[in-house]
Parts: structure tokens; sequence; C-alpha cells
């Protein structure tokens, strides 16, 4: 038998788990729930009698799980990684939310922006973005210049 | 007699347009750019060569007449509403899939057009050139060049236009090479019916009956449906007579379809004609029993109609349902990455019209379309309940996608009684608002599939992301679930 405690992580929502499996059965522990499930075949599963469909698709720490037509997005908590949103208020960084061109930057170091005013305009599969501040205050660098590819999640601009 | 076409185009359509060459007999060159070169339609073709671009006339002509096709067809977007490409394959000798460069270029001309069917003696959208006066607004900017919602902004006050036309004329540039803009009347709420028209060389020219595509976001349509919800035999005779006369009135040539708004009165106005196959022309195919790229072909060819007016019947109820690698909770934003599960849904009355497979790279280059889903039932109920059993049973994971999104719309009450207009999903905001529960099941599956993980060599029960190692996905804004 393989018995093992997990922990996992939804928005701000920390939850721990104890899964216990031998041969395809087992028995899981949520909450004050015990669970009874029987591994079917790499995509069902019968858990307290009734049948499931399901997909696990991972991303490192990130898991992302389709059963019975819903998806839900997870992340194994309990280790290291560092946690970084498209803009972080705390330290006014503006990352790129998706891969694709810079097509204008609007304002220049020194600059004075207000909360949500657009600071940086990119193009996606022939879209257009606008990255708003995330705080107000003062350009502090800018990474990205007009014209230029950025990757999803690379540091466009620093606000102070 | 057409032997060999080139298709001019790339993703899901490129391949439909493949699977009606097959069936005729006739051989398909593809293309494909660098960020192509490993995508469905570039290996789906009988043979495939590497261009620079997909907007380039001269490099398309010159490699069509290199591998020896007879003929171009362009899908829809890039250069299929563009006179250029027209005009070169007729200088060179190569048969266009299309109507004659003149009405593309009257056409692709959205105020040449208007001008075209007012003078036709129908219903038209007020438009302005220059600034409209305070008690016009709201307007859209619109781009004389294009349409599928690119370049195209809802400007409620004055002061906002020179802003919008200026962000609008630049997205122009960039989708269609023209940065021309124009404004127009703002009709609210109304319903967006198109009627699909077919002329063939001899001035023959029926009408396909209509598609309803109210369900749009950014201007963009999503789901769309045929019969209309709305339709009435006399409504129908009327815009069908409508439709039929504004491709008369321009010597139409080929499939196309009109456009028309109709407001909530049930007055209809033209709105644009596109000169080409339309993205959601499948629902059309599976009420009519026609496939309007065989039709296209035979008309291309100098064959008459092969059906009269009178002989056309729509049988049944068919959704087609946009599949899009975006993410509707976060304004839809597009997402990009590689398909990692592609498990399509099979079955009854169920199509799949698609651009991509397990393992397609979706990039940044292009428009976020995936493909779409399409059903057909002998009702709209029981099509309605057929598309819902197949969304659920749709699983593409690896790239964030719509599905859900359009599952939860297609179930809504004012969906089910076919109340729709183009303003439907700004009156329904809880579409957006993602409930963040995670039922236990949830849990449990992700554990069970974590255990497989540790190397116990059992079946595996996960699969990874290729790309992991340069992904990173906090970045993504993933975990921001509501």
């Amino acid at each position: 038998m393989i018995a093992r405690e997990l922990q996992w992580q939804t928005g701000d929502q920390q939850v721990s788990v104890r899964i216990e499996e031998s041969k395809g059965h087992g028995t899981f522990h949520i909450s004050n729930e015990r669970l009874p499930f029987r591994i079917l075949d790499s995509s069902h599963i019968e858990i307290s009698g009734r049948r499931y469909r399901f997909y696990v698709h991972r991303n490192r720490d990130a898991y992302t799980v389709w059963l019975n037509g819903r998806t839900y997005r997870l992340l194994r908590a309990g280790k290291s990684g560092s946690q970084q949103t498209l803009a972080n208020a705390s330290t006014g960084e503006i990352r790129a939310p998706m891969p694709g061109k810079i097509l204008r930057v609007d304002v220049t170091v020194g600059d004075s922006v207000a909360e949500k005013q657009t600071v940086v305009v990119m193009e996606s599969m022939k879209m257009e973005t606008s990255l708003p501040a995330p705080i107000a205050g003062r350009v502090k660098d800018i990474r990205c210049a007009a014209g230029q590819t950025a990757e999803m999640g690379q540091l466009l601009m620093i606000l102070e | 007699m057409i032997r060999k076409v080139l298709i001019a185009n790339r993703g899901e359509i490129a391949v439909r347009i493949c699977h009606t060459l097959r069936e005729m007999g006739i051989l398909s060159a593809g293309v494909f750019t660098e960020a192509d070169k490993n995508s469905l339609h570039t290996r789906f073709a009988d043979e495939s060569r590497h261009i620079e671009s997909y907007l380039d006339a001269d490099e398309i002509v010159r490699t069509a007449a290199e591998c020896g096709a007879d003929a171009i067809h362009p899908g829809y977007g890039f250069l299929s509403e563009n006179p250029v490409l027209a005009t070169t394959c007729e200088a060179a000798g190569i048969i266009f899939i299309g109507p004659k460069p003149e009405t593309i270029r009257s056409m692709a001309d959205k105020l040449e057009s208007k001008r075209i069917m007012q003078m036709a003696g129908i219903p038209i959208v007020p438009a302005w050139d220059s600034t409209p006066s305070e008690s016009d607004f709201p307007v859209l900017v619109k781009a004389v060049g294009g349409g599928g919602g690119k370049g195209m902004r809802l400007v409620s006050t004055p002061k906002e236009l020179n802003d919008a036309m200026a962000s609008a004329s630049r997205e122009a540039a960039a989708a269609f090479g023209d940065n021309r803009v124009f404004i127009e009347k703002y009709i609210s709420q109304p319903r967006h019916i198109e009627f699909q028209i077919l002329g063939d060389a001899h001035g023959n020219v029926i009408h396909v009956f209509e598609r309803e595509c109210s369900i749009q976001r950014r201007h963009q349509k999503i789901i769309e449906e045929t019969p209309s919800p709305v339709m009435t035999p006399e409504l129908r005779s009327k815009m069908g007579a409508a439709a039929a006369a504004a491709a008369q009135a321009v010597n139409y040539r080929g499939a196309g379809t009109v456009e028309f708004i109709v407001d909530r009165s049930g007055n209809f106005y033209f709105l644009e004609m596109n000169t080409r196959l339309q993205v959601e022309h499948p629902v059309t195919e599976m009420t009519t029993g026609l496939d309007l790229v065989r039709e296209q072909l035979s008309i291309a060819s100098g064959a008459t109609l092969q059906h009269s007016q009178s002989e056309l019947r729509q049988t049944g109820h068919s959704i087609e349902c946009r599949i899009y690698a975006e993410v509707p909770e976060e304004n839809f934003r597009p997402d990009t990455g590689i398909i990692e599960v592609f498990e399509p849904p099979v079955g009854p009355g169920i199509r799949l019209d698609s651009g991509v497979g397990a393992g397609s790279v979706v990039s940044y280059h292009f428009d976020p379309l995936l493909g779409k889903l399409i059903v057909w039932a002998d009702s709209r109920r029981a099509a309605i309940a057929r598309m819902k059993r197949a969304l659920e049973e749709y699983v593409l994971l690896g790239v964030r996608n719509n599905i859900e999104f359009l599952h939860r719309t297609i179930s809504t009450a004012d969906f089910d009684d076919g109340k729709l207009d183009t303003g439907f999903l700004e009156r329904h905001p809880e579409l957006f608002a993602l409930s963040a529960d995670v039922p236990a099941e949830a849990f449990l599956v992700v554990s069970s599939s974590d255990l497989s993980l540790a190397g116990n060599g059992r079946r595996k029960l996960v699969t990874e992301d290729s790309q992991t190692a340069d992904r990173d996905v906090w970045s993504s804004g993933s975990w921001r679930n509501s």
C-alpha cells in the first residue's frame, strides 16, 4: 500500500489530504470526509460508487484537473516556488501577461503615473492589450521598448 | 478542370478545404510560414511550401505556379478579401476561387459597399466620414478595409473619438494593411443575422438561408446557429430577397455572405458583405446538405449553380461553437502553449473542424481560433442538448480555452429561449464569475495522479508540460481563479 499526505493550494485556500492506495483501490481523506475509490484506467475512476472521467496535466507544481467536463487549477503546496503575479502591487512590477510584441511605451523614466493608467500597449494574436499601472507612483525603470518582443511573464517596467 | 489547388491559408480552414479537395480527387498544396512549420495544416495537405508571409500575394501566386496549382483558395482572413490576390492570380493565369477583383474591391471598402447597397434599394446603417454631432453618439469606429471586429471600437462620447480612431487605425493597418477607419451609427443590442449566398459566372444567384451570429465577444462571433430562433417565413423571404438583390447588384460570383443587423422591432439593415467563405459556414452545410467548398470549386470552374432557390431546403438545426485559446474570465486574454491533451467529442451529429491536435503549438503569431465544434439535431432544443454534451466531453489541456465558458453560455435560460443579441455577454456577467470551489473528487484525482508520479512503474495518470522548463506558470496569472 502507498499512503501519502499532500498539500494543495487553490486560490488563497490550503487543503491537506491523505491518500491510501493499493492495486488501484484506495481511500481518500479530505476534511472530515473519507472517500473510497477505484481507478478503472488512465482516465476513468470510481469514487464512492460513481464514475468519473478525468485528465490531469502538470506544469511544474501547477496541476490542471479535468473532471467530467469541468477544469480545476491546483498548486502543490509545501514546495518552494517564487510567487509572482502580472502586476505586483507591492513592488510596482509590470510583467507581460502573454508573449507578444511591444507596440508602445507611453511613459519615460521619472514620469508620474496614476493607478490604472495605461503605460504599455502590447499586441498578441493580432489584438492590442493595454497594460495598466498597478499603483500610482513614479516610473523607476523601463525594461522594454516599442518593436521588441516579450516572453510571457517578462519584466517590462518597475514603478515606485 | 481544376487538378491542384493551393490553399493560401492556415489552421482549421486550410484543413477543412483539404477535406473537400480530397473527396473531389483534387490535389492540395499548403503554404506555411516559419512559425507554422510543424502545424497540422502544414502536414495535412498533399504537399506544403514554406513562404515568408500569408499576406504576400506575389509570393503566394509564385508558389502556386511553382507547384503547378491551377487555382488558389484564399480561405477567410489574410488575403481572402484583398483584391490584389485575385488580380495577381488573373495576371498569372491561375483561377482565384472567389469573386471578381472589382467585386472584392467594392465590398472590401465598407463605405463603398454601403453606397452600392443603398442604390440597390437595400436598407443600410447610417455612417459618417467626418466627426458626427454629439447627439449621434454612441458610435462605432470601424475599419474601412476589414471585419471580424479587428480595428473596431465602440465610442460613447466625442472626446474619446480621436484616441479610439488612432488605436483602431493601428489595429486595422496590422490586420488588413489599410489604416482607414470610418464612423457608423451604433444600434444598441441588435441581432446579427447573415445570409449565405451563391452566385455563378452566368448571373444566377441564390441564398442558402440565414445564420444567427448574435453571441459575440469583442465584436467577434463565438456561437452561431441556423435557423435563427427569431426568423419567421415572412422575414426570411424578405431578408433572403434583399441578400440575393445585394449579390445581384455586384454580379456576385462564388460563395459570399450578406450581413444584416436586426433591431428590436425587426427592422433589418445591410451591414457588410463578406466576399469569401465564412468561419461559420458549417452550420449551413449541416442543415442543407451542401458542401460550400465544393460549390465554390464548381462555380470557379465555370459551372452553373446546381440548385435553384425553390429546390433548397433546410432540415433540423445546427449550432457552432468557436473554440478559442483564450481565458474569458480574464477579459478573454489569449493564451499560448502546447496542447498536451486533445480528446475531442465524437458521436451522432457532431462535426469538428480543428486546426490543432495533441502536441500542437499555439503561438502568439496568429488569431487564437483553435477550431470549431458543430452539432446538428432535428430541433433547436435537441441541438442545444447535443452541444452541451459535446462540450462536456471535449478535453483540451495545456492551453487555456473557452470550452467551459461556451457551455455556461448555451446553458443559460436566455440562450434556451432564443433571446439573443450582440449585448448578450455584457448582460450575463455571471458567466464570468467562476466559482473557486474545488470538489473533493478533484482533489482525489489530482492526488492519485501524483501517486503515479512517484515512479512505481504504473500507468501514467498525468501528462506533463513539454515546455515546462521555459514556462513560468506563476507569471501566466493562472491562479487568479475568480
